[in-house]
């Protein structure tokens, strides 16, 4: 599948975004979470900015933007359409949240739940949208919408730990947040990987129905240059590429971070050194979660392949 | 809506002969002279006379080698276009109910006044029916000619598809698939007339027709004594053959 820019952007920095809030409300069960308040405008400014960011980039591949509230209608039966109408109700309570939570009204607390319910429904939306479609096997998969879940808690977590180093104090249980969930978001990577390397859903012989034991290969194709179907839905990458795409993943988003974290007391560092490791460790996890998202696309097949000289999807 | 139909009073839908196609592309060729000026229309291109020309086309012809081990090799010529499918997943997926299928006959269409470009039907379809039109910035298919099979200004025997009325080969039929006492039902009944990718639950309403078994007594055993012969005149050698043929 084509890797739009606009949607890795919308997931990754969306996703982020929620997953600040997830992690805060995941804290509050367990600890204060009423922390000083220039550190809680920053939280609030840049999950803002992520969550909106992410959601405005998402209009930018649509062929009509300006047609897009068209888009809340099919709830009934559309994923997106789910998706869309569960982002835009999002940003009621979160907006409540944001101005309970700086004034340190108590009631901060109903709201922070009930935002970060709506975001878990937001991204049950986003990732069941690919996970429902039969015609990708990769993306047909039980694990696709716990790996959206998973990616938006473990980069909310390490984004709210990085910012505990920018202004060095401490917020209990958030270090065994952010490790178990980059630990846990690496895990599923890797079963997931090993999963689409082994599915098959179609063949050129069911697509074809020329079929039984006959061998079918393509010898014509219908035109000698690229269409719509061969650019959106037909793109590949080299094994050797796609290999080297992952290991960085693995490294810049799970392993690096880990490291950095548990590490942290041992490496002896003044306090600028540490906030600009710590800066760079975020900025390496977000690059390294924008080439897992285009990973998602680029190696996913699509049935139409079959027609255009793939012999299994 | 983007819900289907609960019924449907027709099917109607293609039947693709792939025993007869041969392979000559004006099926799609006449697709696009129709379409480019009627519901759809226009249907873009990109870089037309370039290099590297794109465009909408809502039928393709792709060509196919089978092998067997029993028949040899065989080019088998495949057209393709929408199957407006009763399971029709293109239409439940639209976020905004421009995609639709029309319960008085099946067909699926798209309403270009309501479409927002997402282009997520193109990918919900296995058969890649749908095509983007980058300069309208909507979503495109093959509407089964339903500004033609209508059309009362046009005579009687014009009102079916476009790529029906010009194949030269007579591969391709028009009909209601879902009316049993049709011809173009029994046509499917008769030839085991199959759907494509039926693993991905869509239901087709086009169905093709597989290429008929070869008569294989010609090819194996009799040629054979052609290359026995080790002086072959041109007569000598007509003669086998029409032997061999007979």
């Amino acid at each position: 599948m084509h890797p739009s820019k606009s949607i890795i952007f919308f997931t990754v920095f969306s996703g982020t975004g929620y997953g600040i809030l997830l992690c805060l409300s995941f804290l509050a069960f367990l600890t204060n979470i009423n922390f000083d308040s220039n550190f809680k405008l920053n939280l609030i400014i840049l999950s803002f900015v992520f969550i909106s960011s992410g959601l405005l980039s998402s209009t930018l591949h649509l062929g009509h933007p300006e047609r897009a509230w068209r888009s809340f209608s099919q709830w009934k039966s559309s994923w997106l359409s789910r998706e869309g109408l569960a982002a835009v109700i999002t940003f009621l309570p979160l907006m409540i949240f944001y101005l309970l939570w700086y004034l340190d009204n108590f009631f901060y607390i109903y709201f922070l739940h009930l935002t970060s319910i709506l975001c878990l429904i937001t991204i049950y939306c986003t990732g069941q949208m690919y996970a429902t479609l039969k015609t990708i096997p990769a993306w047909n998969n039980k694990l696709v919408t716990p790996i959206y879940t998973i990616n938006a808690i473990c980069m909310g977590a390490l984004t709210v730990y990085c910012f505990t180093r920018f202004y060095e104090f401490e917020i209990n249980y958030l270090y065994h947040l952010t490790i178990v969930s980059l630990s846990l978001c690496l895990f599923m990577k890797l079963v997931y990987w090993y999963i689409i390397s082994k599915k098959i859903i179609s063949t050129a012989n069911s697509a074809t129905g020329l079929g039984g034991s006959n061998n079918i290969s393509l010898f014509e194709g219908p035109h000698t240059g690229k269409n719509f179907l061969t650019t959106e839905m037909i793109n590949k990458i080299k094994k050797e590429k796609a290999n080297f795409l992952r290991l960085c993943f693995s490294v810049l988003t799970c392993i690096l971070p880990i490291y950095m974290i548990i590490q942290e007391p041992s490496l002896i560092i003044d306090s600028f050194i540490l906030k600009l490791t710590f800066f760079l460790v975020l900025i390496f996890a977000l690059i390294g979660m924008l080439v897992e998202r285009y990973l998602f696309f680029i190696q996913a097949k699509h049935t139409v392949s079959l027609y255009y000289g793939e012999n299994k999807v | 809506m983007t819900t289907l139909p609960t019924k449907q009073n027709k099917k109607l839908g293609l039947v693709i002969d792939l025993d007869i196609c041969v392979g000559c592309h004006a099926c799609a060729v006449n697709c696009k002279e129709w379409n480019t000026s009627g519901h759809s229309s226009p249907l873009h291109d990109i870089d037309p006379y370039g290099d590297d020309p794109t465009g909408v086309w809502f039928n393709r012809i792709h060509t196919f080698e089978v092998e067997s081990e029993i028949n040899g090799s065989k080019t088998v010529h495949f057209p393709k276009s929408c199957l407006h499918c009763s399971d029709a997943p293109c239409v439940t997926v639209c976020p905004t109910g421009a995609s639709y299928k029309r319960e008085e006959d099946g067909i699926v269409l798209v309403n270009p006044d309501t479409c927002i470009g997402c282009k997520l039907c193109s990918w919900s379809c296995p058969y890649g029916a749908r095509e983007y039109d980058e300069e309208a910035g909507i979503m495109k298919k093959c509407t089964l000619c339903v500004d033609k099979i209508y059309n009362e200004n046009i005579p009687e025997a014009d009102r079916v598809p476009a790529c029906v009325s010009t194949c030269p080969a007579g591969a391709r039929s028009f009909g209601d698939l879902g009316d049993e006492n049709s011809e173009i039902f029994k046509l499917v009944e008769e030839r085991n007339g199959y759907d494509l990718m039926p693993e991905q639950d869509c239901a087709p309403t086009n169905k093709y027709l597989p290429p008929r078994e070869k008569n294989n007594q010609f090819s194996s055993n009799k040629l054979q004594s052609i290359t026995e012969d080790k002086e072959i005149t041109f007569d000598s050698w007509k003669e086998i053959i029409e032997n061999a043929s007979k």
